[in-house]
């Protein structure tokens, strides 16, 4: 099976062989205009929540403000994900384009792009494409003689993961403490310094960018009724071919990723399951990996497509061993505002943490209620996603973790 | 209006209205933490959240405004479990074991998360506590932080950003890590901090408190070589009483007299009386700077809290503050020279104990430039303690009377205790002095009551003084910056708390806007009641400048009664 180049179509990385197609169709276009050909497409953000890019461009334009912003998100902090680093890295100037019409869009002349810390190439890269910009004109004043005025500042994360949420982010690069704020209002209403703002993500503001320049109806030819276009799938674990691979919705299924694409297992290990999005999504098993990679049916089958990380785990882990990994990351990287998702993420941390033997019926019971109460009452999408991991290997490996009746264990 | 049903009531709200408040409205109490009214949503505890019909997740009440046609369920079933396994969770991060015990906290009459626990009826916990072994913040002369006991919901840090406008509190750290610490984790006493004290209202928690001072002062009350004498300020009085069950507002002065008499003081005598004996100094400063032209606006210096605020924020203007001290040390001055000159009692055997509603007394009473004039600091809260602690029932006591001369006062020293107290008492007495003539209406009401910022004019023989008042550290600042910006008054008081003193940070928990306004009344009932309401008309403030100080502002006086500043800056 072959890819689907839609966003790997081009790859320029030098700016004077870069003719920035769509930014030059977008100023030709009416602002409305360009929201309408975007919301046709039927883009859905790719950060994780899905939400449709072309409604929020409209939401923001519609705002009467002295001043907007538009953010772009490359605080790619999902464990398992890394297709934005690719991006901006390969194709930094598809990236500033998508920003620029974005911007153009909504109406707005200043944008910051938050990278995350730890990604020094695509600053270096970024930083770079940023300066030559300025200086050719493509950022500044009344860019390609459109009238269009619009600058971009880069911020670098210092390591947050709640800081790829947009109102954490935009808290971030306010200077205040990262953590989630409460809608509403919502950016597009209320954002950067109290200014309507749109966040997108990377790969979601590079779409759109191939979006204007190939038409919406080339968009619209590609994937499901549901889940148009491709998606950048983050493929890793234990298979023998890691990498990026873009893909059409419903092209593959997600057996078929793994074993078209990523090779199949590696060291001819068996597979115990897959973490279809994400460690924020439930995982899989080996039965139900025969379903189309679309947003639709990974929701249908209990788990979801999240950021597009998909990792693959061979049968030789242990599983209280991956538990506590992931229950160690959620617990460090909650904000700590919110009780429910710091303290139920500490305190499960804490019940793995001496777990050799398997839980009790009482510790099981305790461990659903912790996870329930954190995914209804916790403050953001963090908290309300953290247990997502835990709860299904829980649930889909009950007999192999609970401890067996022969074994006297106090709990 | 828009239309809600809550638990099956209709009932139409205000747009802007949150679920928590039409609650409210339906007779229907949803449990909170980390809310708190007149402080921005913080939205951190999840006590509070609630079904929403068309919702999955359930939606914090203090932060979700109502929509219209909203029907909203405070307390299903899917919500109360929630709310349980959610509070199993906050008890273990507050770790209530043998080190933690309710017990021995100073919050075991008033702590809130006891209240919830019985709201949401809580049977077990199943989860064991979390020891996060931080250490006491020990820095502070007025305050003590045990941040083992907080529960991080921000309160706090609301209170001092918002109400006082300072913000000596951050959140530090991330995931369960996250404390609630100063700048650079210096600690209260190194930092911007007021001692004000208003934080300890704010907690739900035991995590803030005062610097204790009782078991010293049972130490010297158990010593037979010790003379040792208490005064209390005139807010202790209007609100000792709500620590035994009373009313907010009960008057107990005689009751509380009784008890300090009943604990062992050699005499109970009243801080009142070197509020009189502010206002003659005080007043004396006033008319001199307005007669010589020295600098104006005069800014009133009782308020311990004030005075370190504008030591940090505003060192250039410490010219403009009265060089008196505050009541509190005018009487130890006086109580370790003329009283205890008058009885031959050797100043190493006297001991000056006070009772204020404040905090910052305790920094203030450590303050160099006064050290020695008052030994110890108690707050409302731990004089009540102490007669608990005495088996004394103070509020079926026999009223008894303070001692003289230093027990006798005014109702201008009364009204202290509210804010504009100082001010209207400061004009009673200008008026007289600079006039001759008797006042006819005793009330300024200009000055008095909850408003932030209060103005008032008045004539005195063909000067137009104006004055101004602000109480609560956030409303100081605004005015300091009406003055700043060009504003003029010839004389402004200044208090660090909201309500003035009777919403001290020493004050019995709770203190509401309500019950402050309670406290305030009964405090200008006291004034109303009394035959003399003019500090110059003290009898005995007169014989105390006859038989030793002279007269107000004399030589004296000044070696006695005034003191310096220091210029902190931020």
């Amino acid at each position: 099976m072959e890819e689907t180049l839609f966003l790997k179509r081009e790859e320029v990385k030098d700016i004077n062989n870069y003719d920035f197609p769509a930014l030059k169709k977008a100023l030709k276009m009416k602002q409305e205009d360009v929201i309408v050909e975007v919301k046709r497409s039927t883009l859905k953000g790719r950060g994780g929540a899905g939400f449709p890019t072309g409604l929020k461009w409209e939401l923001a334009f519609k705002e009467a403000a002295d001043k907007k912003y538009l953010i772009c998100n490359g605080d790619e902090g999902e464990p398992g994900t890394f297709k934005d680093r690719y991006l901006l890295e390969e194709s930094p100037l598809k990236v500033l384009e998508g920003i620029l019409i974005a911007a153009y869009a909504i109406g707005a002349d200043e944008g910051y792009i938050y990278i995350r810390g730890e990604y020094a190439k695509p600053i270096r890269v970024f930083s770079r494409v940023i300066e030559e910009a300025r200086e050719k004109g493509i950022l500044g004043e009344n860019i390609f003689g459109s009238g269009f005025n619009f600058d971009l500042y880069l911020v670098k994360g210092a390591g947050a993961y709640v800081c790829g949420d947009e109102t954490s982010l935009i808290n971030s690069i306010e200077g205040k403490r990262g953590r989630s704020r409460i809608k509403p209002p919502y950016p597009v209403e209320k954002g950067l310094f109290d200014k309507p703002t749109v966040v997108n993500n990377v790969e979601t503001l590079a779409s759109a960018a191939e979006i204007i320049n190939q038409g919406a109806d080339r968009y619209l030819s590609l994937g499901t009724e549901k889940s148009r276009g491709t998606k950048l799938v983050c493929l890793s674990g234990d298979i023998r071919n890691p990498g990026i691979y873009e893909l059409e919705f419903g092209q593959a299924t997600l057996r078929e990723i793994i074993d078209d694409f990523g090779g199949g297992l590696k060291n001819g290990s068996g597979l115990k399951f897959v973490v279809p999005g994400g460690i924020s999504t439930s995982i899989l098993l080996e039965d139900e990996l025969d379903i189309p990679y679309t947003y639709e049916d990974l929701d249908a089958a209990g788990s979801s497509l999240g950021s597009g990380a998909v990792i693959v785990v061979g049968e030789d882990h242990d599983l209280i061993d991956l538990m506590l990994n992931v229950s160690r990351f959620f617990m460090d990287e909650t904000c700590g505002t919110c009780f429910p998702c710091r303290e139920g993420n500490r305190q499960i941390y804490h019940m793995l943490k001496w777990k050799k033997n398997g839980f009790t019926a009482k510790e099981r019971q305790l461990i659903k209620d912790i996870g329930k109460t954190i995914h209804l009452a916790a403050r953001c999408g963090l908290g309300q996603t953290s247990l997502n991991f835990i709860s299904s290997v829980l649930d889909k490996f009950e007999d192999e973790l609970m401890v067996r009746g022969d074994i006297n264990v106090e709990g | 209006m828009l239309k809600v049903n809550i638990d099956g009531q209709n009932l139409e709200v205000a747009e802007g209205t949150t679920i928590l408040e039409a609650a409210k409205k339906a007779h229907i109490k949803i449990p909170t933490l980390c809310y708190e009214e007149g402080l921005s949503i913080y939205g951190g505890c999840r006590l509070c959240v609630v079904e929403v019909e068309g919702e999955n997740l359930l939606q914090p009440a203090c932060a979700t405004e109502i929509r219209d046609g909203m029907i909203v369920r405070t307390h299903s079933p899917k919500v109360r479990e929630v709310r349980k396994t959610l509070f199993e969770l906050i008890i273990a991060s507050h770790d209530i074991s043998c080190e933690l015990n309710c017990l021995t906290c100073s919050r075991n009459g008033s702590c809130e998360l006891r209240k919830v626990a019985e709201d949401i009826g809580i049977t077990e916990i199943r989860l064991s506590p979390i020891n996060k072994g931080y250490g006491e913040d020990k820095s502070s002369y007025a305050i003590m932080r045990e941040p083992n006991k907080c529960i991080t919901c921000g309160r706090c840090i609301r209170k001092c950003e918002e109400v006082q406008g300072i913000g000596i509190f951050t959140m530090a750290n991330r995931g369960p890590a996250t404390i609630v610490t100063t700048f650079g984790d210096k600690g209260m006493g190194n930092v911007e901090c007021t001692n004000c004290g208003q934080c300890i209202h704010a907690c739900p928690t035991g995590a803030l408190h005062e610097v204790y001072h009782y078991e010293s002062v049972w130490d010297v009350l158990h010593d037979e070589s010790k003379h040792v004498v208490v005064q209390t300020a005139p807010a202790v009085r209007v609100a000792i009483s709500e620590a035994f069950g009373d009313e907010p507002g009960t008057i107990a002065t005689g009751q509380m007299v009784a008890a300090l008499r009943r604990l062992g003081f050699d005499k109970v005598f009243d801080t009142n009386f070197s509020a009189d004996l502010t206002i003659m100094e005080e007043g004396t400063e006033l008319i001199q700077r307005i007669k010589e032209g020295g600098t104006l606006p005069l800014f009133t210096s009782c308020s311990p809290g004030w005075i370190k605020f504008i030591e940090h924020f505003y060192p250039e203007f410490l010219p403009h503050l009265s060089s008196c001290k505050s009541p509190q040390q005018m009487f130890g001055a006086i109580a370790k020279s003329y009283y205890a000159e008058k009885n031959n009692i050797p100043r190493e055997d006297l001991v000056v104990v006070s009772v204020m509603p404040c905090t910052a007394k305790k920094f203030e009473a450590k303050r160099p430039e006064m050290d020695g004039d008052v030994d110890y600091v108690l707050t409302t809260r731990e004089l009540a303690g102490m007669i608990k602690a005495a088996g004394i029932d103070m509020v079926n006591l026999e009223e008894e009377e303070y001692d003289r001369i230093m027990g006798t006062s005014t109702g201008a020293a009364d009204i202290f205790g509210a804010t504009g107290g100082v001010m209207e008492a400061a004009l009673r007495t200008a008026y007289e002095l600079i006039t001759g003539k008797e006042l006819e209406k005793l009330d300024f009401y200009d000055v008095r009551g909850m408003t932030g910022i209060k103005e008032t004019e008045v004539e005195i023989d063909g000067l137009t003084v104006r004055a101004a008042v602000a109480h609560g550290l956030g409303n100081v600042r605004k005015l300091m910056e009406m003055i700043k910006a060009g504003k003029e008054y010839h004389f402004v008081e200044l208090m660090a708390c909201p309500g003035g003193c009777i919403g001290g940070g020493g004050q019995p928990i709770p203190t509401t806007d309500e019950i402050r306004q309670k406290r305030i009344d009964s405090i200008y009932q006291i004034d109303k009641n009394k035959k003399l309401r003019k500090s110059h008309e003290n009898p005995y403030i007169k014989k105390l400048y006859d038989e030793y100080l002279g007269e107000p502002g004399s030589h004296r006086a000044h070696e006695l009664l005034h003191t310096h500043y220091t210029a902190r800056g931020v």
